[in-house]
C-alpha cells in the first residue's frame, strides 16, 4: 500500500509492549488516540503491509494505519493460490471511497492460501486488519527478505517521519 | 522548510477514452520514476459509458449492442466506483499525482476531490455537498453533480472525478448510476440560472480549485494540447 500517515509530530505517538511473544501477537497501545496500533512480532514493508512469519509460511496483509486511510473497504482482489508473488509488486487491490488502491507484497514466493472471507466480508480489512483481515499466505522464496523489512519500531518510527516530512 | 509544489496541467479538449487511458498509463510510469510532476489532464470525452474493477456491469441497462446506436463506446476499467457516463459538456480532471509526496491516502484525496468540486460550484451559486456513506461524489439536495473513480499503483493516482456541466443527461437514463438506484443526475446547466462562460474558462475555475484544495503553489499550463498529444504518440 502506497499510503501516507496522518500522524501527529509533535505526539510521542505508540509505546510498544516489551515482552515479545511468539505465540500471540501482543498489542501496542496508543497515547494518541488518532493513531493506530503497531503489533510485535511482525515485519512491515514502508508501503504498510505487514508480514507474519511462523516456520514456513509468511501470511501477509495491511496495517492497521493502512486500512484507516483507506476507509472502508468495500471489494478486495487477490490473486489465485499457487499464484506468485514477488516482493514489491503488485499482488492485488483493494477499494474503497470509490478509490481502487494497489497492494503491495513485501516478499517474493509461492501464494498457498487467500483469505476468502474477503470476498464476503472486505470489511474485516478494516476490523481486523492484523488477524480476520489477513490476505494471502506466502512460501516465501527468499526468506532474506525478511531481513530487510522494518520491525515494529522502526515501522511507527518510519510513520512519524513520513509525516514529519511535511 | 518544504520546497514549492507545481501543478502541471494539460488542456486536452475532447480525447478518446482508450487515447486517455493509454496516455495516462504512461504518465503513471513517469511519475513513479520522477520524471514528471504532479500533472493533471483536463479533457472532455465523446459519449462513452465505463465500469470499475467490480464490473457492474448489471447497472447498464440497455444491451451493448444498443450503444453503437446511440453513438456510445462502453470501457472496463481498473478504477474504483460503478458505472458511470462521461460525455461532451462534461468536465472531467485526471490528476496523475503522488499521494506519497502530499502525505495523504486514499480517503483522504477522495475527500479533496470532492472539495474541489464543492468549492467549484459554490462559484455559481451552487450548494453542493460531499456524499454520505458509501455514496462517494458531490451532490446538489438529493441530485448527483459530480461523480468520482480513482485508481491509485505504488502510491500515484490516475482516473478521478467528473463533473456535470451541461451534458445530455438523457445518456444516464440507460444506467443505474454509481448503482444509486433511486437518485438523479443533475448539471450545473440545471442548478443554476447564472449565465455560464464557455467551457475553457469553466474547466480552467475548476483546475484552479483542484490547486487550492491541494495546495499546490504553482499552476503551469502546457498549451497546445494537440501538440502534446502528437508528440507523445510520435515518441512511442
Amino acid at each position: 500500500m502506497a499510503l501516507r500517515m496522518w500522524a501527529s509530530s509533535t505526539a510521542n505517538i505508540l509505546k510498544l509492549s516489551s515482552s515479545v511473544s511468539k505465540s500471540h501477537l501482543s498489542p501496542a497501545f496508543s497515547i494518541c488516540r488518532c493513531l493506530s496500533s503497531v503489533l510485535e512480532g511482525l515485519k512491515y514493508a514502508n508501503s504498510h503491509e505487514w508480514v507474519k512469519h511462523e516456520g514456513s509460511v509468511a501470511t501477509i496483509g495491511i496495517t492497521d494505519h493502512a486500512q484507516g486511510h483507506l476507509g472502508e473497504v468495500v471489494f478486495v482482489e487477490l490473486p489465485e493460490e499457487n499464484g506468485s508473488v514477488s516482493k514489491e509488486k503488485s499482488f492485488g487491490a483493494v477499494e474503497s471511497v470509490k478509490a481502487t488502491s494497489e497492494i503491495l507484497s513485501p516478499i517474493s514466493g509461492e501464494v498457498i492460501e487467500v483469505n476468502k472471507k474477503l470476498t464476503e466480508s472486505p470489511g474485516l480489512i478494516n476490523s481486523s486488519p492484523y488477524e480476520d483481515g489477513w490476505m494471502i499466505k506466502v512460501r516465501p522464496s527468499s526468506p532474506a527478505e525478511l531481513e530487510s523489512l522494518m520491525g515494529p519500531k522502526e515501522y511507527t518510527k518510519f510513520c512519524v517521519e513520513e509525516d514529519a516530512a511535511h | 522548510m518544504r520546497s514549492p509544489r507545481t501543478l502541471e496541467v494539460w488542456k486536452l479538449g475532447t480525447v478518446n477514452y482508450l487515447k486517455s487511458l493509454k496516455l495516462q498509463d504512461r504518465l503513471v510510469s513517469e511519475r513513479k520514476a520522477n520524471l514528471i510532476p504532479d500533472t493533471v489532464l483536463s479533457l472532455q470525452h465523446p459519449p462513452t459509458y465505463t465500469l470499475g474493477k467490480r464490473r457492474t456491469d448489471h447497472n447498464l441497462l440497455i444491451p451493448e449492442a444498443e450503444l453503437t446506436r446511440i453513438g456510445a463506446e462502453l470501457h472496463y476499467t481498473q478504477r474504483g466506483g460503478d458505472i458511470t457516463f462521461h460525455g461532451p459538456h462534461q468536465a472531467i480532471l485526471y490528476p496523475i499525482i503522488s499521494l506519497r509526496s502530499i502525505g495523504i491516502g486514499a480517503r483522504n484525496y477522495v475527500e479533496t476531490l470532492e472539495r474541489s468540486m464543492i468549492e467549484f460550484a459554490s462559484i455559481y451559486g451552487v450548494k453542493a455537498r460531499a456524499g454520505h456513506k458509501g455514496e462517494t461524489g458531490v451532490w446538489v439536495g438529493d441530485r448527483k453533480i459530480g461523480a468520482i473513480g480513482v485508481r491509485i499503483s505504488s502510491g500515484i493516482t490516475c482516473h478521478g472525478l467528473a463533473l456535470n456541466i451541461d451534458p445530455d443527461l438523457k445518456y444516464f437514463e440507460h444506467i443505474v448510476p454509481c448503482g444509486i438506484a433511486d437518485k438523479e443526475v443533475t448539471s450545473l446547466r440545471k442548478e443554476t440560472d447564472t449565465v455560464l462562460p464557455s467551457e475553457e474558462v469553466i474547466h480552467e475555475q475548476l483546475v484552479s480549485c483542484l490547486a487550492k484544495a491541494f495546495s499546490y503553489d504553482d499552476v503551469v499550463w502546457k498549451e497546445d494540447p494537440l501538440v502534446i498529444l502528437d508528440t507523445q504518440e510520435h515518441n512511442k
